[in-house]
């Protein structure tokens, strides 16, 4: 019986006057890869948002199996969800684009006060993306949107995901370089990294998730095995791009 | 050198320390929070009246600066915390009019507890003395400015750049969003460059009144408003142009009376300010930085 890591009941989320997740309910379980799909606007960024901390839902519950035991998401603050292992790599990677390499790195680890263990993931990371070994003193601003999108996931990491929420890690990206990006997050599944991961590009994300959620104008409207949704008709036709 | 161009140029420079001191704080505080505060300015009055306080109960020297240091951080902290810190998320004009609101609250409750009448303010009469440097001499007063920025700079610049709290401060003014994110607590980091950046203030006044030899309750108005002209022209919200802004400001408008015919003397704001025009027609994101982007 798998351990529930996020259990999501009846979320309602406002951005000022707009209702934009009218009760969504998801779980993620430890160890798997779950998968969040949907078009642009239907809400997966908030989804992200509100489980980060950044937004408070109006109502509904987001409990996060933490370090300390659970954590109420719809309550916690950001700097606390963090401590508590769920962390995000956000959409746009988001990097801190004045500081260096190592500087991004080291903001990953902002909370974690074990100064071996930290460099030990440091060294995991740099084994994953080398690049950023080699480019540690340069400016986050002056990678290529490759390298920034592996410098995010590595500061990410860094902070010693518990559930890793990883948004739009394809965006904008050349297809060489996703492919890449979809190697190291299948990599960090198996060495036991719980991942909720939010995409655009369904076909990717459905290839590698175990479990999928469909996500349309605010409301999960199909969820389902990788394989069951990458069948399902109104998937192929409306994220896939398959005609019928 | 001449011993009248020498003066200039130690002029200048003790001009520009006080510029650069406050332009500091107030780089840092808009870089982290996007507020343009022209309740600046009058951290570096209430650094002034703190001294004079203290040198009034015979406070030793050193220890009045540390004094001031903690009275500027606490009252930026104040500042920060029950005035801007509510007014968060709104817009940007909003935050700019509150800050001339906390000035003025500032300057009248400064008039109502201390009258406007102006105050004498005296370094000790060893100050006042002058040192020679070979062919050349200059005042220990100015001196003393110079090296204490020099001091209080260094110091500003090893908290930023060499801490893990210093690099959090960066990255919440670089993605406050993705700080967040990283579990960086950003209030805390926001109110420590609100207590930085108002100890320097702070300290400037104390070095202001030794200046200048007179303090009253409006005096915060000058600073800011240079402090705000040293941002721009540096560069608004880099730490490194704030404070070359600063002197460059400080040395312009000496060398613009010291060098100028006499009759121009009076008007150097003149000459100061046109050199402000062309600066921002060449440099409009400032002289010293590099690439200036927008944050949404």
């Amino acid at each position: 019986m798998a351990v529930q890591m996020l259990e999501v009941h009846d979320l309602h989320v406002f951005r000022g006057a707009t209702h934009v997740l009218k009760g969504i309910s998801l779980d993620v379980r430890e160890g798997e890869m779950a998968a969040l799909i949907g078009a642009n606007g239907a809400g997966k960024s908030t989804t992200l948002q509100t489980l980060s901390g950044l937004l408070r839902p109006r109502s509904g519950t987001a409990v996060f199996r933490g370090t300390s035991g659970p954590v109420d998401l719809t309550r916690a603050a950001p700097e606390r969800i963090v401590g508590e292992g769920l962390v995000q790599s956000p959409e746009g990677r988001q990097i801190f684009q004045s500081l260096s390499v190592a500087e991004n790195l080291a903001m990953g680890a902002y909370l974690r006060t074990d100064r071996n263990e930290v460099r030990r993931t440091l060294e995991r990371v740099h084994d994953l993306f080398p690049i950023l070994k080699e480019r540690a003193s340069a400016a986050g601003g002056t990678l290529s949107g490759g390298e920034q999108m592996m410098l995010a996931i590595g500061r990410a990491l860094l902070a010693q995901p518990r559930l890793l929420l990883l948004d739009e890690p394809s965006l904008g990206l050349a297809p060489q370089m996703i492919e890449r990006i979809f190697d190291v997050i299948a990599t960090l599944k198996q060495q036991g990294t719980t991942i909720l991961l939010v995409e655009q590009n369904a076909a990717m994300a459905l290839d590698i998730a175990d479990r999928a959620y469909v996500l349309e104008n605010g409301v999960i409207t199909l969820s389902g095995t990788g394989p069951e949704l990458a069948g399902n008709d109104r998937v192929r036709r409306a994220y896939l791009g398959m005609a019928q | 050198m001449s011993q009248y161009v020498f003066q200039q140029i130690i002029n200048g420079l003790a001009l520009g320390s006080l510029y650069a001191l406050v332009a500091i704080g107030f780089s840092m505080i808009y870089g982290i929070v996007r507020l343009i505060n022209f309740a600046h300015g009058d951290l570096v009055m209430i650094g002034a009246f703190t001294t004079l306080a203290l040198v009034g109960y015979g406070v030793p020297w050193p220890l009045i600066l540390m004094f001031v240091l903690l009275v500027g951080a606490l009252a930026g902290m104040t500042i920060e915390a029950t005035v801007f810190r509510p007014m968060r998320g709104a817009q940007q004009v909003t935050g700019f009019i509150a800050t001339l609101a906390v000035s003025i609250v500032i300057q009248n409750t400064g008039l109502m507890i201390l009258s406007g009448q102006p105050r004498n303010f005296l370094f000790p009469a060893f100050m006042r003395q002058r040192v020679q440097i070979g062919t050349v001499s200059a005042s220990l007063t100015d001196l003393t400015i110079i090296g204490l920025t020099v001091v209080l700079i260094a110091l500003l610049l090893v908290i930023v750049y060499r801490t893990r709290l210093g690099t959090a401060m960066r990255a919440t003014a670089d993605n406050l969003a993705a700080a967040r994110l990283m579990g960086i607590a950003v209030n805390r980091t926001i109110l420590t460059a609100f207590a930085i950046g108002s100890a320097l203030a702070a300290a400037a006044g104390l070095l202001w009144g030794g200046k200048f030899g007179q303090i009253d309750p409006l005096l915060g108005f000058a600073p800011g408003l240079k402090a705000f002209i040293a941002c721009v022209i540096g560069g608004v919200g880099s730490i490194g142009g704030a404070m070359l802004g600063g002197y460059l400001l400080g040395l312009a408008e000496v060398l613009f009376v010291g060098l100028l015919p006499p009759q121009f003397a009076g008007y150097r704001d003149v000459f100061v300010f046109t050199l402000l025009i062309v600066i921002l027609l060449l440099k409009p994101s400032g002289l010293f930085v590099r690439h200036v982007e927008e944050r949404a």
